[in-house]
């Protein structure tokens, strides 16, 4: 039984919800699906999971783009109700003949919808007593157990939205002997025959039960994945009894697998391998009169404020009064070709009209480096809020579909948050606390250069920053921060190699506070998103220091990876959480900008993917190449 | 034969008023289409001018954050109820309509151009369409849940009174505290304080990154001072409404006051 549908206009107003089903709906999932998915250009989605403290619903939609009405369905999660899609078509097709733009009750309506859920519902039952009696059939002839592959389907969907990190930690116990169940019926079973039986009939539960069967075959790595999440949290628990015994339980893992990993020294020629490979001298007091100390290279290019030419020639036209032109114009052309329509009739765009034009429009996107999966979803988008949709008659579908990903762009890339840093350094300053920033980011992509470059801006306002250097892995690395530490003239925190970077971080921030600095950069190793140890070591990091801000690292140049590093990144940062504190990336410094010309579909795919803004900008090696996202620029040079 | 000579002239003449009045016909024909085309030109274009004076004297935009009540306020001014309830909106409303409350006044009722612009911040793009034909801005402010919401209130709030044609034209702007109703609700002179304080931080900070262009010299209040709304060029006033039961006479007053019969 559904829990609520609800009948509302894009503009917000609701017209129409059904009385009968009266049960108030806990938390509010209309307004989460609307933030959450609609607003986020995921409305080519199946369906929306919406957790509330004492209910799980699944809300599916559909849209009216004619009249721009939304209609959508609640229900708990638990049922898997088969009959919501068309309920809601039929429901789409009555409501549309009888809308009328300034009429806002539509009491009448709820005995349409009566007899239409009835219909549905009786067609719903007719359809399972026949998918049951065949069933029945193959249960005769013996061919597999359908109440163990069924019960394996369940656990499959529930394991495969675990590893989606949305129930993360909180069901972690319990699912653990589920998922040992499930694995050995699953393996007696075989992916391919639980699937079959499922597969006749209606498409929406097809995609309900693939995602199970995925889930299945997906299931047989998973489990390990999942073993191990069940060891990491005993880990977890341990940690938080005891502070220091549970720090040195975790502190040795890593340890452990490390030193079984030790790398040989390699041996050149004949000559005797060197003991230690690590000629750093800790007391270097030549080496500070060597670095020469940075003269002022001017204004980081952060503090350039956007030059919006069009601005000062709209001033003008406004003065006189008849720059309005854009506008009214407009309208006069609509009205006109309203008029226009309505003696030459012209019909609604259709799926078919529009895959020509969306698909040269995802071939465009993808040669401007965007992944291919965020142009597929962003297409199919689109297409969900133009299907449906009258055309003017003198405009074609390409500019119509052009205009509709343009806003689509500019949603996305528009910030949900803000992004000023310097207020949220105030107020942790007010607080008495050093702002804390973690850079993170796979091997490469310019982690330390960034980090001086942001040194160097926020000296520029007058914060004063200390480094802290937790990259104890990779040679070199913490002498490069102290050579930046030095040029700039701020205060660093090293502790050398091989250290836990988790403890330096600490004892780092301790230290910022006592010695009163504003903001702390901690600079972290580079690390494959599949690298389940070293992220499980950065999360421990992120768990442990609480940081306000966690930027993610990534270059322009990343094509189809950005995908799959940013959403490894967020899962492992949400699975490995302390429960009721979940850090995920709070904002994205996208570099090596100035190498890419107009290919700069990394930025959307990553913004995408993520839901964080982009912060900043690395355009060049200096310390000033450090800008802002100019969104209207990207969206003219992803579109042209 | 050869013709006399007055004959010559007199068949030149007749000849010239012949071609005289041909080319006087044609000339009469070419002026009445010449005249037609302009009168209807004159036409079109004043009644288009027409238009647009109409539109640019009264549009009120209704801005604020996503939940402050700004759909509600939007239903309530135009058909005095809020029918069903809202939910978060994904696109403006518009509508040119005569203030419900109005309705039942006798003589000349003239219609308002309202507009409620989504509060959510994926959508801020928007505000700036509609931002040249304004005449008037109503932000709102939810006195409800004020303190958790303050620094993106006052951001937004900054972002608006910052914008560069708001400064140009001296936009009037009316801050409502809505949902007065509910008993934790904030007062209007707390939240003016509170807003005042968090623009004065903002006003550092910004700097540095505001869209505005700084050359136009638009430093919000006046330097080496704590910020007041009373320093704003343009007009801003504080008020207290809540929308859901209806009383919003403040509102309405602004509106009227800013659009002329």
């Amino acid at each position: 039984m559904l829990e609520q549908l609800l009948i509302f206009t894009r503009g917000g107003l609701v017209l129409w919800t059904c009385r009968e089903l009266g049960n108030a709906l806990k938390g509010s999932p209309i307004d989460a699906l609307i933030r959450s998915c609609l607003l986020e250009e995921r409305a080519g989605d199946e369906a929306f999971q919406y957790d509330a403290p004492g209910a799980a619903y699944t809300l599916k939609w559909t849209f009216h783009n004619e009249c721009g009405l939304v209609f959508v369905a609640v229900y708990q999660r638990i049922l898997h109700l088969l009959y919501v899609d068309e309920l809601l078509n039929m429901v789409k097709r009555e409501f549309s003949g009888v809308y009328n733009p300034k009429r806002t009750s539509y009491y009448d309506f709820d005995d349409t919808f009566r007899q239409l859920s009835k219909a549905a519902e009786a067609r719903a039952d007719e359809f399972r007593r026949t998918k049951q009696a065949m069933l029945a059939d193959t249960r005769k002839k013996g061919i597999d157990p359908k109440s163990k592959s069924d019960k394996a389907q369940k656990k499959g969907s529930k394991s495969s939205k675990k590893t989606n990190g949305k129930e993360a930690g909180k069901d972690g116990d319990s699912d653990e002997d589920d998922e040992g169940n499930g694995n050995s019926v699953r393996s007696a079973n075989g992916k391919v025959g639980g699937g079959s039986s499922h597969d006749s009939g209606v498409t929406r539960k097809v995609s309900v039960e693939n995602n199970g069967g995925s889930g299945n075959s997906s299931d047989e790595a998973a489990g390990k994945k999942a073993s191990e999440i069940a060891f990491n949290v005993d880990k977890l628990q341990k940690l938080r009894k005891g502070a220091k015994k549970g720090s040195s339980v975790v502190v040795k893992a890593p340890k452990e697998e490390l030193g079984k990993k030790v790398k040989k020294n390699r041996v050149w020629g004949e000559a005797a391998p060197p003991s230690k490979l690590d000629f750093t001298d800790p007391s270097d007091e030549q080496g500070e009169a060597k670095v020469a100390i940075l003269e002022n290279r001017g204004k980081s290019l952060m503090d350039n404020e956007e030059e919006e030419k069009f601005s000062e020639s709209e001033f003008e036209e406004d003065a006189d009064g008849e720059g309005n032109n854009g506008k009214p114009a407009a309208k006069k052309m609509g009205w006109f070709s309203s008029i226009f329509q309505s003696v030459a009739g012209k019909s609604a765009l259709e799926k078919t009209d529009l895959e020509p034009s969306l698909k040269a429009l995802k071939e465009r996107l993808m040669t401007k480096n965007v992944a291919e999966e965020i142009a597929e979803k962003l297409c199919e988008s689109v297409a969900v809020s133009l299907i449906g949709k009258k055309l003017g008659s003198f405009t074609r579908v390409a500019s119509t579909v052009q205009a509709a990903m343009e806003d689509a762009l500019l949603r996305i890339l528009t910030p949900k948050r803000s992004i000023d840093i310097l207020r949220d350094v105030q107020s942790a300053k007010e607080q008495g606390r050093p702002y804390v920033i973690v850079f993170v980011g796979v091997n490469g992509v310019g982690k330390s250069t960034n980090l001086a470059k942001v040194a160097y801006w926020l000296l520029q306002h007058e914060v004063s920053v200390m480094m802290a250097a937790c990259d104890t892995f990779r040679s070199g690395a913490v002498e490069q921060l102290r050579t930046h530490a030095r040029r700039l003239q701020i205060p660093i925190f090293e502790r050398g190699y091989e250290k836990d970077p988790a403890i330096v971080a600490k004892e780092a921030i301790r230290e910022a506070m006592q010695t009163k600095q504003d903001v702390v950069l901690v600079d972290t190793a580079g690390r494959m998103q599949d690298n389940e140890p070293l992220m499980r070591a950065l999360s421990k990091l992120i768990n442990l220091n609480k940081p306000d801000l966690v930027l993610f690292v990534g270059e322009a140049l990343v094509g189809n990876d950005a995908v799959d590093q940013l959403t490894k990144f967020n899962q492992k940062l949400a699975d490995l959480s302390a429960t009721g504190s979940q850090q995920l990336i709070d904002g994205i410094l996208l570099t090596k900008f100035d190498t890419i010309d107009d290919k700069v579909g990394a930025a959307l795919s990553m913004v995408y993917i993520s839901g964080a803004p982009v912060m900043f900008v690395g355009c060049g090696q200096t310390y000033t190449d450090l800008k802002k996202l100019n969104v209207k620029s990207i969206i003219k040079s992803l579109l042209k | 034969m050869e013709m006399t000579g007055e004959e010559a002239i007199d068949l030149q003449l007749q000849q010239q008023q012949f071609w005289w009045q041909k080319h006087d016909e044609q000339q009469v024909a070419l002026y009445a289409t010449l005249g037609v085309f302009l009168v209807t030109l004159f036409v079109v274009f004043s009644v288009y001018l027409a238009a647009i004076r109409r539109k640019k004297s009264d549009t009120i935009l209704i801005v604020g954050l996503s939940g402050s009540g700004k759909t509600v306020l939007y239903y309530q001014l135009r058909d005095g109820s809020t029918h069903e309830g809202t939910v978060t909106s994904m696109q403006p409303n518009e509508d040119r309509f005569v203030l419900h409350s109005e309705l039942e006044k006798k003589g000349k009722l003239r219609a308002v151009h309202v507009v409620d612009v989504p509060g959510h911040a994926r959508l801020r793009p928007k505000l700036d369409e509609f931002l040249r034909q304004a005449q008037g801005i109503i932000f709102m402010v939810d006195a409800l849940d004020f303190m958790p919401n303050i620094r993106p209130t006052a951001e937004y709030l900054f972002e608006v009174l910052s914008k560069p044609l708001v400064v140009k034209k001296k936009i009037p702007v009316l801050l409502v505290c809505n949902k007065m109703d509910k008993v934790t609700a904030h007062s209007m002179d707390f939240i003016r304080k509170q807003l005042e304080k968090e623009i004065d931080k903002l006003r550092t900070t910004q700097s540095s990154i505001s869209e505005a262009d700084l050359s136009s010299g638009v430093f919000l209040g006046t330097q080496g001072e704590a910020f007041k709304f009373t320093q704003c060029t343009n007009k801003l006033t504080v008020v207290e409404s809540s929308a859901l039961t209806g009383k919003i006479s403040e509102v309405e007053q602004f509106i009227r006051s800013y659009v002329k019969p």
